[in-house]
């Protein structure tokens, strides 16, 4: 009889979406009787309280959050499945049921969120959706499309886990998770379009263009279409690697035996792993991006860094230097429970002041607009002091020396409890370590070069320090992986035996990832000002103009706060229709401890 | 109690993101207001305006609010003051609002030298109403109030008598259209124009016929190598402002333009 219910309940959620998205499509529908009789609809409409802006943004942040958790989440449940397959390892599979269950309970969230946003723009922008459903309507019809596609794969790929689980029926299940991420891909692409296409429509577009005589792909193939689709893509794996790990988090800390504790303590490990390596790349997207912004109009650029969201990047700073120091902290405490890490711990002070240092160069600012009476106060332009430290020069350095010493921690960790039996392994940690030598020397030559030299050639250095950093991160991992073949184990990593404190990091993760996320969205749509298609389609509401940051932050933490608790409400229910998945991680010291190294990835 | 310490670590740091966020300059990117004035405006009803769009919608303090992307207008630069006071000198034989005007008429000619940037064309962004009322906003600063209602009505019946989108010149001459849409204040032809963007003087012997029309219709398709930093700089409209005739009739002049 329970087994019944829970089937219902299965299939009720799974077909909401899909529910959802044709009430759209009839929608749609009804309203082509009212164009043909001649009725024009109206440019705005009223949303009670807040206003219309405020209802659009909070449906179109809470609905890209949800996006973002239900992109980003397949592609690591996929990698986790494939090492499941290859080492036949079934923790890994186990884990990557449980990444796919979280995405169940969240799509039909993502979905809801959708249908606002779309019924919103519908009754509250009718002249902008008009315009743009003109100019996109064979992607929307693709989109659709596509969309019921992902959503009987992703129902497939979960339904059928315990169902093809050996020989070659798992490899086909290991299939249908790569066409979800190719399914959810193609919707993330075909939506970025609309949103970029406003961002930056094509030259030959002008107010005076008729939306239908505006051709399809250079609409939809704008200037910063593949700039935002590949930072979207690492920031989604990010952003899901964040989630996991509060929701991990959460398990832990209301864990009622040994195992469960152990095994919400290993996910919360690898959702820490994932959000943090992925965020180590994100920076070099979000310059591309930046790139393609200065070079489709410079004037939108120079508004974005240094106009009136200029105060925008020190807050942005702060955020990330709260990122660099939770996830290392979470690192750091976790290497409490690794016999052999203690060799390390007196290096983590030193590491900590790197990362505080770098926060705090990063955060310095420089191009601030200030009026008489502050240059006045402040001495002049710049701060006679901080204003060396507010360039990009010192700025980038600082940053990639985050990065190489949050890579570090990794390292330090992984090579906690092992113990090297390769004859080359002294010669090996010495290549690793000149590795790290060489690459922050490189950083540290080019962001002392760059007070040398003209801007245009300094932002060219950029470049250069990232290559050095990549590079040593890339050949450092490979000589550690040659190196750790066949390594004896110091001892067994006791998972589930890490103090409460390490959790709240995982937690502070994923509020500032998320509100991180909130303000990245208001930087990228706010540049726009008062155009809803950047110079080709204005603004002519009462809410055109762009709001300050104050404003902004209170709509974000709504949004944030709103987020959560839906994210906690959907976990909390989804916890009641089936239990947890336990992969049989060690139960701390009373369970059965893994071999060594397992667990890391 | 595990839940209440939770939710109290996650609404605190929300909370303190958002007070950071307040406690900063709060700065707003107001809407352009649409100026309409009459001859006998006031010279304070002028400045007021010019102040409200030079630090709210036009965007003018993006870069001359700093010192790193173009001279401040409003503090001293080289210690030549204010731009009140310093407009009149510029130039030589060009008086203080006549430089004014002409900067933003055609921004790229009039590029203040010391490693800045070359401002971002935006002549046509503004009406001429709205470029006057800054003009006296800018001569206010230090300077004396040389515009007048006459010099704003002038520039309204020219507004109002432009046909919306259409050809800037009627001519058909190769050299009329290029002086008419500007496109001297930044390209070089045989020693008139400016040396900002890439000369026109051997432009048929670099590029192709087909490379130049497009660089005329999409001028960010393609940035001439050297030229990076000019991105953007290059009225994306600018085709148009041509009819077809005159595109082809440019497009094949400067093809002929061998070197």
């Amino acid at each position: 009889m329970l087994k019944r219910s829970r089937g219902r309940w299965s299939w009720l959620q799974a077909s909401l979406p899909v529910a959802i998205v044709a009430a759209i499509g009839l929608l749609a529908i009804a309203m082509e009787p009212l164009a043909a009789q001649g009725y024009t609809p109206r440019e705005y409409g009223d949303f009670p309280i807040i206003g219309s802006r405020a209802a659009i943004w909070i449906a179109a942040q809470l609905h890209l959050f949800f996006a973002a958790f239900v992109l980003g989440v397949p592609m690591f449940a996929v990698v986790a499945e494939a090492i499941g397959i290859f080492s036949s390892d079934d923790r890994y599979d186990k884990l990557a049921k449980e990444f796919t269950r979280l995405l169940l309970v969240s799509y039909s969230a993502t979905a809801i969120w959708g249908a606002i946003l779309v019924f919103g723009l519908i009754t509250l922008y009718p002249g902008l959706w008009g315009y743009l459903s003109e100019i996109f309507a064979p992607s929307m019809w693709v989109y659709v499309g596509i969309f019921f596609f992902e959503s009987f794969t992703l129902y497939l790929y979960y339904y059928g886990w315990d169902r093809w689980k050996k020989g070659r029926a798992k490899w086909g299940h290991w299939g249908l998770g790569i066409l979800l991420n190719l399914w959810g891909t193609a919707v993330m692409l075909i939506a970025n379009s609309w949103l970029t296409y406003m961002m930056s429509p094509p030259a030959e577009v002008t107010p005076d263009t008729a939306p239908g005589m505006v051709q399809f792909w250079s609409a939809f193939a704008n200037a910063t279409w593949m700039p935002i689709n590949i930072h979207r893509l690492i920031a989604n794996v990010v952003f899901g690697g964040a989630i996991v790990g509060a929701y991990a988090a959460f398990r832990f800390l209301s864990a009622k035996t040994d195992e469960e504790r152990a095994h919400y303590d290993w996910m919360g490990y690898i959702g820490n792993f994932i959000a943090m390596s992925a965020l180590i790349v994100l920076p070099f997207a979000g310059y591309w991006l930046g790139r393609e912004i200065y070079e489709f109009n410079q004037q939108m650029g120079t508004t974005m860094m240094g106009g009136f969201m200029s105060w925008l990047w020190v807050v942005q700073a702060f955020l990330i230097a709260v990122l660099f120091l939770a996830g290392n902290y979470y690192l750091w405490i976790g290497m409490g429970r690794i016999p052999g890490a203690e060799r390390f711990m007196p290096y983590t002070k030193w590491m900590l002041l790197v990362l505080l240092i770098g926060a705090a160069v990063w955060a310095t600012p420089r191009n601030m607009i200030a009026n008489r009476a502050e240059i006045t106060a402040m001495g002049g332009q710049f701060h006679p002091f901080l204003g060396v430290l507010g360039v990009m020069s010192a700025k980038n350095t600082a940053v990639n020396f985050m990065i190489l010493t949050t890579f570090l921690s990794f390292l330090l960790y992984r090579r906690a409890n092992k113990k090297a039996v390769v004859s080359w392994e002294k010669r090996g940690t010495t290549i690793q370590g000149a590795l790290f030598v060489v690459a922050a020397a490189v950083v540290l030559f080019y962001g002392v070069y760059g007070y040398f030299v003209p801007s245009i050639v300094r932002i060219g250095f950029s470049v250069y320090q990232v290559l050095a950093v990549i590079t040593a991160i890339i050949l450092v991992v490979v000589i550690d992986m040659l190196m750790m073949r066949g390594a004896k184990s110091r001892g067994e990593i006791r998972w589930g035996e890490m103090p409460e404190r390490s959790q709240y990091a995982l937690f502070i993760l994923a509020v500032t990832f998320t509100w991180l996320m909130g303000l990245m969205g208001f930087a990228r749509s706010g540049i726009r000002q008062h155009w809803h298609v950047f110079e080709v389609l204005r603004d002519t509401s009462v809410d055109a103009a762009t709001p300050a940051l104050g404003y902004a932050s209170i709509v974000i933490s709504v949004c944030v706060l709103i987020f959560l608790s839906l994210v906690a409400f959907i976990f909390w229910v989804g916890g009641l229709a089936e239990k947890p998945v336990i992969s049989g991680v060690g139960g701390g010291a009373t369970s059965s401890a893994p071999v060594a190294g397992d667990g890391e990835t | 109690m595990t839940n209440i310490k939770i939710l109290g670590v996650m609404i605190g740091t929300i909370a303190i993101y958002t007070w950071i966020a307040n406690a900063i300059p709060q700065i707003e990117s107001a809407v352009p207001e649409e100026l309409s004035f009459s001859s006998d405006v006031s010279e304070a009803e002028l400045v007021a305006a010019g102040a409200e769009l030079y630090s709210g919608g036009a965007g003018c303090t993006t870069c001359h609010g700093l010192e790193t992307r173009a001279p401040n207008l409003l503090t001293g630069f080289n210690g030549e003051g204010t731009i009140g006071t310093r407009c009149g000198t510029r130039v030589p034989g060009q008086d203080c609002k006549t430089y004014l005007h002409e900067s933003m008429m055609n921004p790229m000619a009039y590029v203040v030298e010391g490693g800045f940037d070359p401002m971002v064309f935006q002549a046509r962004v503004f009406s001429g109403a709205q470029i006057w009322a800054l003009v006296a906003f800018l001569q206010d600063q230090g300077g004396v109030v040389t515009v007048t209602g006459a010099d704003v009505a002038a520039a309204e019946e020219a507004d109002a008598a432009a046909p919306a989108g259409g050809p800037m010149v009627a001519s058909n001459d190769p050299l009329d259209i290029m002086r008419g849409n500007l496109c001297l204040g930044c390209h070089m032809l045989e020693g008139e124009g400016a040396e900002l963007g890439p000369a026109f003087d051997g432009i048929g012997s670099r590029i192709t016929t087909d490379r130049i029309r497009r660089s005329i219709i999409d001028p960010a398709a393609e940035i001439a190598e050297g030229f990076d930093h000019l991105a953007g700089s290059m009225p994306p409209n600018l085709a148009d402002m041509l009819t077809a005739r005159q595109l082809e009739v440019l497009v094949d002049f400067l093809a002929g333009q061998g070197g």
